[in-house]
């Protein structure tokens, strides 16, 4: 064994350990580890600068330089490229009508970043598409859907009706399937013939037509007062059809709920009510605390 | 995984017009399969005290035990009832005794006062309590039971009010999770004593 071999057999030793410990520790960051190896005085006992193999011969890194896991084993920066800046957001079918409703709050983590932000969207005059999640990942979807909208309009001399606008908007989310939008979208419409049609997805695009949903960080408390409410469950009274004004207040209950248990929801709620007349905003305030 | 959400539970307290109600699922599971269905979380300790346990199993039973112990020596002292005040305090000790080892119990305690007003507390698993003139919550749906809660309740309900407006709540909450549910009971407790009704719902 020569003095090499020596010095190779050590670098493999340590890189062994490092392996080691970035598996068993996830969430060190760059800075801990420069940390680490400076409380350790300099190179610890297993540690050594790593070796570059130039052109003239295996040389020794200097050893205070930053290596980004290049030679040696890669660690984790804990960069995350979603955020979540809240919301919920509700749809409601009705017999003739549908009626798509979210707060108007933008949030980072404790703070408000604005009490007046939409998450609304017509993409076609009976449809209307509600996002909560991450904001740059739905107004990027929005403006992919927008597109689409327009080169369908363009080529079909009509407009997408709004089963064609569900399929749509659940192959472009299958179409990021392996680095999602952070969306969590409710499409709220009429269809051909007139009927409310209500879609609920989940963030890769599985979608179904169902009677009524709400998604965002408020929908634990308000789905099970839909079931209730709209859909009528464990109730024994008899089942009658809901007008417009009544699911609007409704809608304005819920919103409340959700305001006061999650602290994402509140300031006020944007409620759209779609016929096959045209759409029609009303705004509620909330708690803005 | 959580410890908490092992064996599943949903319960809620209620006051009322000079009374209580509390309600809770029947479902004992062990993760995702069902293995009772009659399992009991809520206990009478006296007339004027019901407690909601909900959590881990082994652990619903052993403190309902402790505490049966606990209110026994306390009677045998004072020669008088427990109060639901003086309940809700001990549980807390209770837990806070097991603070680096607890019991995975988050609970509720319902009853009426000496002057027969509605008395509501409830805890986290080391015993830190809450009091409110409203409901308390616990379990593994605690959104939408939440969520159903803030929306159905009124202030100064009537006994038979109280115990649809529980009824609905507790129902529609565990429709939405897959841990709790298989059935409900529902207690209402008033000066005049305690009347129980079972809740036929989705059995799954």
């Amino acid at each position: 064994l020569t003095a090499l071999d020596f010095v190779l057999l050590q670098l493999l030793q340590h890189t062994h350990i490092n392996l080691y410990r970035s598996t068993m520790a996830p969430f060190r960051t760059h800075n801990q580890q420069q940390n680490s190896r400076n409380a350790a005085g300099g190179p610890g006992l297993a540690m050594m600068p790593p070796i570059i193999h130039s052109s003239e011969g295996p040389v020794m890194a200097k050893a205070d330089t930053i290596d980004h896991g290049v030679t040696e084993a890669p660690y984790e920066r804990g960069f995350s490229p979603y955020e979540f800046n809240g919301g919920t957001t509700l749809a409601i079918a009705g017999p003739d009508y549908a009626v798509v409703a979210a707060d108007t709050r933008l949030s980072s983590g404790y703070e408000i970043l604005s009490r007046d932000v939409s998450k609304l969207h017509a993409l076609t005059d009976r449809c209307v598409l509600g996002s909560a999640g991450c904001k740059t990942d739905v107004d990027q979807l929005r403006s992919v859907l927008d597109i689409k909208q327009k080169i369908y309009h363009h080529n079909h001399r009509k407009q997408m009706s709004t089963p064609s606008v569900a399929q749509m908007l659940g192959n472009t989310l299958y179409y990021k399937r392996f680095f999602p939008y952070y969306a969590f979208n409710v499409l709220g419409g009429v269809d051909a013939e007139g009927k409310g049609a209500v879609y609920s997805y989940d963030a890769i695009g599985s979608f179904e037509r169902t009677p009524f949903s709400a998604t965002g960080s408020g929908q634990a408390y308000i789905i099970p007062l839909l079931d209730n409410v709209i859909g009528h469950k464990n109730r024994a009274d008899e089942k009658r059809e809901l007008p417009a004004e009544e699911v609007v207040e409704i809608v304005k209950d819920a919103f409340v709920t959700a305001g006061e248990r999650d602290i994402y929801t509140g300031d006020s709620v944007e409620i759209m009510v779609i016929t096959a007349e045209g759409i029609q905003t009303t705004t509620f305030d909330l708690k803005r605390d | 995984m959580s410890i908490l959400e092992y064996n599943g539970a949903a319960m809620i307290a209620m006051a009322g017009k000079d009374c209580v109600g509390i309600a809770a699922d029947r479902r004992l599971g062990i993760q995702a399969q069902t293995v009772s269905t009659d399992f009991t979380k809520v206990f009478k300790m006296n007339d004027n005290i019901h407690v909601g346990l909900g959590g881990l199993a082994t652990d619903v039973q052993t403190l309902h035990n402790v505490l049966k112990f606990r209110m026994g020596l306390y009677e045998l002292r004072e020669e008088r009832e427990m109060t639901p005040q003086v309940f809700s305090h001990l549980l807390s000790t209770l837990l806070y005794e097991k603070r680096f080892g607890p019991y995975f119990v988050e609970p509720i305690v319902a009853g009426l006062d000496d002057k027969n007003k509605p008395f509501l507390s409830s805890m986290d698993l080391i015993g830190a309590p809450v009091q409110t003139k409203d409901f308390v919550v616990s379990g593994t749906c605690t959104g939408n039971l939440y969520g159903m809660c803030e929306t159905l309740y009124k202030p100064d309900l009537e006994a038979d009010a109280l115990f649809e407006t529980l009824a609905q709540a507790l129902l529609a909450s565990v429709d939405r999770d897959a841990l709790s549910g298989w059935g409900g009971v529902v207690h209402i407790i008033t000066k005049d004593g305690v009347t129980t009704r079972e809740l036929k719902g989705r059995q799954d």
